[in-house]
């Protein structure tokens, strides 16, 4: 496991929807490390390299991380107020997948410090093309500072 | 006399009390319920997502190795699945109506129509359209929801008369009885008046899927925010002549 490899993580507890994203994702060459972890207190761990994740490199952070808002447990509104309340993790860019359209959950996301909210297409074409555009954006075009 | 007036009082009292009391748990069963179908609506979407999802991809994995039959097949479960997730919007928005709160001001109509008329222009592309708004009177009413009612009148009045060359809109009111009644009249399709009272129920349809596309909930919740502002709406109709959709913005109660 190269340590520099540029590693973004996908926070999504629904195995189907990790299916189609990392099947997009895979097709699309980004040069990117896809984790994927199936709740809140994982991505935690991920991030600051903790519990089943105490090997990784805690200065290698997320470039980008696809939190679902949807997770039993620690929910994806919890892990948003975490990152963002760390100094450390403030800078991480982090987008929201979620399956709700409603204006109250985007105003909890935006009011947590989200910088990006998607809705899940219904259509697993859009869906694909979605995945497609937010990796490119995220990976490509997006400019983070260096910590 | 005075412990009449004691009585009445306390009895009064009591009377206010239970009113309160009965609105509360009215407001308490409009929040369980709201939050019951915002709840089954987003649940429903994720193995929606996933029936609809996986056979796209047994679609494009193995298209050459199944019989065409099985492809066309496939492909039915994929429009279905799309189906319902549109039906589900359908049901979200005319679930988060009810949440939404009113804002009553006075409008003008005409106005609104207007706006309307030009976002939908893009459905009047390569068609003959003749629409006239005339002059409607300045009503109260609420005026996201009011452009909510236009939206969906003046879009079925478009859709139903889309096989018409050219097809003919009039947005207009009339007053009966020193009330305004505002309608949207095409002659597009129609349909028998034996059904009409099918017409605002949520999910009901009179046409078939295969000749106008649709869920059944635009007009459900038209009569929701035309109730909700105390104004009634109803239709007229023939097949093959036209509809007529008539609403009004309140009042009603004081004619019955």
């Amino acid at each position: 496991m190269s340590d520099d490899a540029v590693e973004i993580l996908l926070v999504e507890d629904s195995p189907d929807d990790v299916a189609f994203f990392v099947r997009t994702f895979n097709k699309t060459n980004l040069a990117a490390r896809l984790n994927v972890v199936a709740d809140g207190k994982e991505a935690l761990e991920f991030v600051f390299c903790t519990g089943s994740h105490s090997a990784r490199n805690l200065a290698n952070l997320p470039k980008v991380i696809f939190l679902d808002m949807k997770m039993p447990k620690v929910g994806g509104l919890e892990v948003l107020r975490r990152l963002k309340a760390d100094p450390f993790t403030r800078t991480i860019p982090i987008v929201a997948l979620s399956s709700s359209n409603e204006e109250r959950d985007l105003i909890e996301s935006y009011r947590h410090g989200v910088n990006s909210y998607i809705v899940k297409p219904m259509d697993f074409d859009q869906f694909a093309e979605t995945v497609r555009m937010i990796g490119q954006y995220w990976l490509q075009f997006n400019k983070t500072p260096k910590l | 006399m005075a412990r009449d007036i004691t009585e009445r009082k306390l009895a009064e009292e009591k009377i206010r009390q239970l009113n309160a009391e009965l609105e509360q748990r009215v407001v308490e069963r409009t929040a369980e319920l709201e939050a019951f179908s915002y709840s089954i609506s987003h649940d429903l979407r994720a193995p929606l997502r996933a029936m609809g999802g996986f056979a796209r991809m047994l679609q494009e994995d193995y298209a050459a190795q199944f019989p065409p039959e099985a492809c066309r097949q496939l492909e039915r479960i994929h429009e279905n699945a799309m189906k319902m997730g549109l039906l589900i919007d359908g049901l979200l928005a005319f679930s988060r109506l009810s949440r939404q709160p009113l804002n009553k001001r006075t409008v003008s109509p005409a106005k609104i129509a207007n706006r309307v008329l030009e976002e939908l222009q893009g459905e009047l592309e390569g068609r003959h359209v003749t629409v006239t708004i005339g002059d409607l009177p300045a009503g109260e009413a609420d005026p996201t929801l009011l452009h909510q009612v236009f939206v969906n009148l003046l879009s079925n009045a478009l859709k139903y008369s889309r096989r018409r060359d050219p097809a003919v809109i009039e947005v207009g009111a009339r007053e009966e009885n020193g009330r305004c009644i505002y309608f949207i009249k095409d002659n597009g399709a129609g349909f028998e008046m034996e059904y009409a009272h099918n017409l605002f129920g949520v999910f009901q349809r009179l046409h078939r899927a295969d000749q106008f596309e649709g869920t059944g909930v635009g007009l459900a919740i038209v009569q929701r925010i035309i109730r909700r502002h105390g104004g009634r709406v109803w239709a007229e109709a023939e097949p093959d002549k036209g509809a007529t959709f008539y609403f009004t913005l309140e009042g009603e109660n004081t004619h019955v």
